[in-house]
């Protein structure tokens, strides 16, 4: 089964701005009727501060799914790209 | 929305984080309080609407929002008067927020229809339509695409309802109102939602429930950052659904270095005051029940206390008579500490009307939610999975740390009283919601609870549900079981009893 990393900034402004939502969000996939559940193993990983929203004026929750960046992440894009990344890793 | 990150949650917490910001920059004797204009731009930017209609009304009522972030009263709608009306006033280290608590702000608020019943898409015109055999007063009739509810006619019953084939009726309902256990929201003169001060209990479920970010509760963190600034002692006695809080990577520990790196001398757990408050309940349960009082209702959250005060004024007396563990916990600090400044942390709102009671203001300076915590963190830019560990001073016991959930008050005066009486049983009697505390209170005035304990909780889930949290229900109360599991006491008896026979004395109204 492929496997798709998901990392979650837990820095204090994307905790305030929702990165545990996101959290749960992903955890909620497993919960989708086995017909929809993402075919991969989803591991997520809550991270501690980037500095980007300090260094580099980007503003989170700052999320990577399978190394890809997404800012200002919110639990439907990033829903989205895991069912992305699982149904183009199945492919691949 | 309980559990969803919604634009609203965004909202509030920018506008937490605002006002708290100003208060650790601003200078303390030259403060210009036309600052928070510039504030409603930061945090609605652009020229497009983002949220509602119109840029312009975003931008007014965020402002609204930083008044009651600053403890101030909205301002009426049909007269002038500046933004900045009331602040150099309420930008003081002294306690400045009054009743109500709860605010609607009119022109945010939509004016939902309150109880309606409606046809949606779904309907099929089908053959059938037995929507309109079982309505008693003719209302429903079909016509050219769909059936048609007279609202003149209907007597919301709800059978045309549960008759529809296709589910296609539905019951429209003020999310505000349906969310008010203690039916406090009426509407006003235009339609819009308004509480109703005398039914109120502000245990704040409306400000999370409302969809339009319509409903905001007043704030005490200028008022407690000023104090910080001008370099009082402030002790923060925070509540045991702390834990779980503040992000995966943000331990018990953390929190409380965070909590000391804002300023603050020391952080007690309100657990310890649960502690207090389990061995005098389970000394009043054995002492009154029967004999004295048909049964005995818990008293830690506030809003059912309230409820039952303002409901059913008869059982009363019924309600123990221990002060809260917020307030017990904040005795014992006035006492060790009479010249320092008290802030509760908590995920309660109601918590905030309990401390402008005459017994309890001389002990809780302020009221703070989690949330408003985390606006201060976020404007202090603490990063809490950088601190080092800081133990919290005080402890409380596992019975202590569970009056977090639903059940664990209960549950902590149960194990005292076997304690103490192990040939006593108890019944006990629970309710998570104003609803089902309505509920209990009345089968509790006819006779049907007697002889038992009662626990009420104004929030589903009990603390950890409550408004002013960040986290998911599930979430926090899987870390506050696992925070009570470390405790190194089992039940309230076997907390220190020296300290808490002191504080003990002292609880006893």
């Amino acid at each position: 089964m492929a496997k798709i990393s998901v990392e979650v900034c837990a820095g204090t402004h994307c905790v305030m701005m929702g990165s545990m939502n996101i959290i749960d969000a992903v955890h909620s996939l497993q919960e989708l009727h086995t017909a929809h559940k993402p075919a991969c193993e989803v591991e997520v990983v809550a991270i501690p501060c980037t500095l980007m929203c300090k260094h580099e004026e980007k503003e989170g929750p700052f999320v990577r799914v399978n190394g890809k960046l997404i800012e200002q992440a919110e639990s439907e894009a990033v829903m989205a790209a895991i069912m992305d990344a699982c149904i183009g890793g199945e492919t691949a | 929305m309980r559990g969803i990150f919604t634009p609203i949650t965004k909202i509030r917490r920018q506008v937490f984080t605002e006002v708290a910001r100003y208060a650790f920059e601003r200078d303390l004797d030259q403060t210009d309080f036309n600052h928070f204009y510039e504030s409603s731009y930061r945090i609605i930017p652009g020229e497009v609407a983002t949220y509602r209609d119109s840029v312009f009304k975003e931008r007014a009522i965020i402002r609204e929002r930083i008044r009651l972030a600053m403890g101030l009263p909205i301002r009426p709608s049909i007269t002038h008067q500046p933004l900045t009306n009331g602040m150099q006033e309420a930008a003081s280290a002294d306690k400045h927020l009054q009743l109500p608590l709860a605010n609607i702000i009119p022109f945010a608020c939509v004016a939902c229809p309150t109880d309606r019943f409606q046809v949606s898409d779904n309907c099929r015109k089908c053959l059938a339509h037995p929507c309109t055999s079982v309505c008693p007063v003719n209302a429903v009739s079909i016509g050219k695409n769909a059936a048609i509810i007279d609202q003149d006619k209907c007597i919301k019953c709800g059978r045309c309802k549960e008759a529809c084939p296709y589910h296609a009726i539905l019951r429209f309902g003020r999310p505000c109102a349906e969310a008010c256990g203690a039916r406090a929201i009426g509407s006003d003169e235009l339609g819009r939602a308004q509480i109703d001060e005398d039914k109120c209990v502000s245990c704040g479920l409306c400000i999370v429930a409302c969809p339009f970010a319509a409903i905001a509760d007043k704030s005490e963190i200028f008022q407690l950052i000023t104090a910080l600034r001008e370099g009082q002692t402030v002790f923060a006695a925070i509540a045991p659904s702390f834990v779980g809080q503040f992000g995966p990577l943000a331990t018990p520990g953390k929190i409380v270095a965070g909590i000391k790196k804002l300023g603050i001398e020391r952080v007690i757990e309100v657990g310890w005051g649960a502690d207090v408050g389990s061995l005098h309940e389970a000394e009043e349960f054995l002492r009154e029940v029967p004999n004295k009082k048909p049964f005995l209702g818990t008293s830690c959250c506030t809003s059912w206390a309230m409820l039952a005060h303002k409901t059913q004024p008869g059982l009363s007396d019924c309600i123990a008579s221990t002060h809260t563990p917020m307030v017990a916990s904040a005795q014992q600090i006035k006492q060790e500490h009479p010249d320092a400044k008290v802030v509760f942390i908590g995920p309660c709102v109601s918590k905030k009307v309990e401390a402008l009671e005459e017994e309890v203001r001389p002990y809780v300076d302020y009221v703070i939610t989690f949330e408003e915590l985390m606006g201060l963190f976020a404007a202090k830019d603490i990063e809490l999975s950088d601190m080092d560990e800081v133990e919290l001073q005080s402890q409380a016991s596992r019975d202590g740390r569970n009056y977090a959930v639903a059940g664990g008050v209960a549950q902590a005066v149960v194990n005292v009283i076997r304690e103490l009486d192990p040939a006593r049983e108890v019944q006990v009697m629970k309710a998570d919601s104003l609803d089902d505390c309505r509920k209990m209170l009345a089968l509790a005035k006819a006779g049907k609870a007697d002889g038992c304990l009662l626990e009420g909780m104004a929030c589903p889930g009990g603390c950890v549900g409550g408004p002013g949290t960040l986290s998911q229900i599930p979430r926090a109360g899987k870390a506050v079981n696992a925070f009570a599991g470390a405790s190194p006491y089992e039940t309230a008896r076997d907390n220190d009893m020296q300290a808490l026979t002191t504080a003990f004395k002292n609880t006893q109204k």
